[in-house]
């Protein structure tokens, strides 16, 4: 006869719940604890952003599409004109380095010695410096290197090269024929905004029909068509709303046209070349990982190279290089605070300036850090919309 | 029971003649003439088509251009005496000049770590030996301050031959497959009778001289009559501040990691919203927050300071990426550590966290490749002047005002200089631990 073996209670001290209760309240009181430090020492008491309601009292540079006079508007507004600065030359960067990386990523991995060792040799010059140092040699090269605004360099009289900056020709809104007032252009605006989504909607109804039926619909061509004859009907019907402005040159600096400054052209210079050296490794990478397969399939089916690359190769490898390419778009938007190096008045350089004048660090550190955070937090949104519609379209 | 077939028998191998060779010709290693080779490799490589030929000419027309706009740049226009007047200023700062051995001690002491560490995990190539050639010759120019150049020569040279003793030692150590290496088997011939044991020895001796190496290097530059810590600039301040946020980087990243990927939730979600906090914000965020409000937390000086939020910035980083080799793991390896009753803390430290380390070693790799280009933004926020600061020091004299671009130049260059080795050892490291096999 055995008798059923008769268990000790589990001292309290060896039971999980009990022990990761313990365990995380440890934590959780050290974490409380140097918070609590970390808040009395910076006195968080006096903490306030009343002073962003004063006026700045100084003007904000390189402004585009805004008018913010820095000696009455309060520090709030000078501080998202600066935002918007900095957001500017993200969004070029953004572009420009995606485009550049992607050629040179796929030109990394071209069979043709010459542009291959060419590619690396970008790849490896730029990704191993530091952008920083890099956007100072470009601001010193074009503010030092190219000539005076006397000796602008000009290109049939409609683009300018100097150490003030590029002009170039830009529109600027008029009454048009029939003296309607500014406000015409918005309503072009409108229609070319609507124009764009009706030939985007074409453009996949033909596809459909292509795919449905195996016959050509020249989906690419009906939308640009669309595209084309509606915009330029739309701006005889309005009377030319708008009109191209060429720059020239005044006294001492360009009048009219588009000026693009010494400052917003190195960052955006700088930092372009720098992320596209390593979106160049991303996309060269994801390629890489395609099984080789795919490649000697369309080259089975008789693809042209081109046609290889965009159609079977680059929507394949855009899948895999999406979260790596997310990063270096909120490396752009970071990198970008480095602005106030070649005098850019970005957020970081506003903040700063507003540090200097009535030193409160701390108060402009939390607003920066928000900044920054809600910003790239819309980009991952973006991004990660982007990646789920890249990735459902897998099957 | 149905009687089992008799085996088939086995296919016949096809015979080496019917292959179909593959590769492009100039890869088919038969007889041929060199020139054939050469021109086959052409013909696939650079001229197989017409588009192929225009694109090569057109490469090769910009590599010309390139070449010839970079000659022309570096021998008839620079004017490279902003460099070369300032090479101390840029090196080393306000480093005292009769303090300069403590620099050259802590160079050797560097070079024979690297030879002894080369000798141990690796083997010396031809491209190894070019690149430590350029660096020396590089600090070599830097170090000769003032007429003082047969002096930095021969410090150079002493560190040269450290460099390569240090190598030498290395090689005796037998290799992890208990074999020797050929100079190895030169000096024992006979052998060692326990080459593992003698392996673990030395590798983790070497291991433990490169954990406290910084401290070592900070003795040898600060302390009994050193330098003051205000006197560390220039280039200088760049290869200290680098390992130390690197070292200390990797130290804070596995704990933080470790807590992120934690089942206890609260663990979990501090280590999280630390860790995006500290993402969210750019390094010079954090360095204004180094100058101005840690001054008011934890005061003292500014260099350490900067030490901590270097350490505390690059750590969130490589968090991320050590969290990614935890996550990479397959869970089996978390459930055979319970099997066979392993403690937690055990499991962590003796199956998981060796694993996840070595499968996140490339994005560590470059985490503090990006450390060492971001020591450059040190002193666009803080008052301690490395490299980039002297250049600016150094272009605000009166003389060298229009030779801005040619400071900044040789200043990419240094700083490409040291990424690129960096990159190209790790990937030595990477092809020595075998990341990505199994």
């Amino acid at each position: 006869m055995a008798n059923p073996p008769v268990y000790e209670p589990v001292p309290l001290i060896y039971r999980e719940s009990i022990r990761r209760f313990f365990f995380q309240g440890a934590f959780v009181a050290f974490v409380v604890l140097v918070l609590a430090f970390v808040l009395v020492r910076i006195n968080i008491a006096d903490f306030t952003l009343g002073f962003l309601n004063d006026p700045a009292g100084f003007q904000l540079s390189n402004q585009w599409l805004t008018d913010i006079d820095g000696s009455i508007e309060s520090r709030w507004t000078v501080y998202f004109g600066a935002v918007w600065s900095s957001l500017r030359v993200v969004l070029v960067c953004i572009a420009a380095s995606t485009v550049i990386g992607v050629v040179v990523g796929v030109a990394r991995l071209s069979t043709n010695w010459v542009i291959s060792r060419l590619a690396m040799l970008f790849v490896e010059l730029f990704r191993n410096t530091p952008f920083y140092v890099q956007i100072i040699i470009w601001y010193a090269i074009i503010t030092f290197g190219l000539p005076q605004i006397d000796d602008a360099i000009g290109i049939i009289d409609s683009f300018f090269i100097s150490n003030r900056g590029i002009a170039i020709p830009w529109t600027v809104p008029n009454s048009g024929l029939w003296d309607l007032g500014d406000w015409l252009v918005g309503v072009w605006v409108a229609l070319l905004i609507a124009l764009g989504a009706a030939a985007m909607a074409l453009r996949a109804r033909r596809h459909r029909a292509e795919r449905a039926t195996g016959k050509p619909q020249y989906a690419n061509r009906w939308a640009f068509g669309l595209f084309a004859v509606g915009a330029l009907a739309g701006y005889l019907l309005l009377g030319g709303p708008v009109s191209m402005d060429r720059p020239f040159i005044g006294d001492n600096d360009y009048i009219e046209g588009m000026v693009i400054r010494p400052e917003f052209a190195s960052l955006v210079f700088g930092l372009t070349i720098y992320t596209a050296a390593f979106n160049a490794e991303i996309v060269r990478a994801s390629i890489q990982a395609l099984p080789r397969g795919q490649t000697e399939a369309a080259n089975a089916v008789g693809l042209s190279t081109y046609q290889r690359l965009t159609l079977i190769i680059l929507p394949q490898a855009l899948r895999q290089m999406i979260p790596s390419i997310t990063n270096q778009y909120l490396n752009v938007w970071k990198n970008s605070s480095v602005a106030f190096a070649v005098l850019y008045a970005d957020l970081f350089a506003v903040a700063q300036i507003f540090n200097n004048k009535v030193g409160r660090a701390l108060e402009m550190f939390i607003v920066i850090i928000i900044t920054y955070m809600l910003v790239s937090l819309i980009i991952s949104a973006v991004m990660n919309i982007l990646n789920r519609r890249v990735a459902a379209a897998e099957r | 029971m149905a009687e089992m077939p008799p085996a088939p028998p086995p296919p016949e191998p096809a015979p080496p003649a019917q292959r179909k060779i593959v590769l492009p010709p100039h890869r088919v290693r038969a007889a041929r003439p060199r020139s054939q080779r050469i021109r086959d490799w052409a013909h696939y490589n650079l001229f197989h088509s017409r588009g192929a030929t225009a694109l090569t000419l057109v490469g090769l027309g910009l590599a010309g251009l390139i070449l010839a706009g970079v000659v022309w740049f570096v021998f008839f226009e620079a004017d490279w005496g902003v460099v070369t007047a300032n090479r101390w200023l840029l090196f080393a700062g306000s480093f005292p000049h009769e303090k300069a051995w403590r620099l050259w001690v802590s160079l050797i002491f560097t070079l024979l770590l690297i030879g002894s560490a080369y000798g141990v995990w690796a083997s010396f190539g031809r491209r190894d030996l070019l690149f430590i050639g350029l660096a020396g010759a590089f600090v070599i120019f830097l170090m000769a301050h003032g007429g003082a150049s047969a002096e930095s020569s021969l410090w150079f040279l002493i560190g040269v031959i450290c460099l390569f003793a240090g190598y030498l030692v290395g090689q005796i150590v037998p290799r992890g497959n208990d074999e020797q290496t050929p100079i190895g088997a030169m000096l024992f011939r006979n052998g060692f009778s326990d080459p593992r044991r003698v392996r673990t020895l030395a590798t983790r001796s070497l291991g433990a001289v490169m954990a406290l190496s910084l401290p070592i290097i900070l003795i040898i530059l600060l302390a009994f009559g050193g330098a003051r810590t205000r006197e560390l600039d220039g280039f200088v301040l760049n290869l200290l501040l680098a390992p130390v946020g690197i070292v200390g980087g990797i130290v804070l990243a596995i704990p933080l990691a470790v807590g992120r990927a934690s089942s206890l939730r609260l663990v979990s979600w501090l280590c999280t919203a630390f860790i995006e906090m500290v993402r969210g914000a750019p390094l010079i965020g954090w360095l204004f927050v180094a100058l101005f409000i840690l001054d008011d937390v934890i005061g003292g000086e500014l260099l350490l300071r900067t030490m901590i939020t270097l350490a505390v910035f690059t750590s969130c980083y490589m968090a991320e990426y050590i969290r990614g080799g935890l996550q990479a793991l397959p869970r089996g390896q978390y459930e055979a550590a319970q099997a066979v009753g392993l403690p937690r803390w055990r499991a962590m430290q003796l199956i998981i966290l060796p694993q996840a380390l070595r499968i996140s070693i490339p994005p560590l790799v470059g985490q503090a490749i990006a450390l060492w280009k971001d020591t450059a933004l040190i002193s666009v926020i803080l008052p301690l002047r490395e490299l980039v600061g002297n250049g600016r020091s150094a272009i605000g004299q009166v003389e060298f005002i229009d030779s801005r671009i040619e400071a900044f130049i040789f200043i990419a260059v240094a700083f490409w200089v040291i990424a690129f080795m960096m990159s190209r050892i790790s990937q030595r490291v990477e092809r020595t631990l075998g990341v990505g096999e199994r």
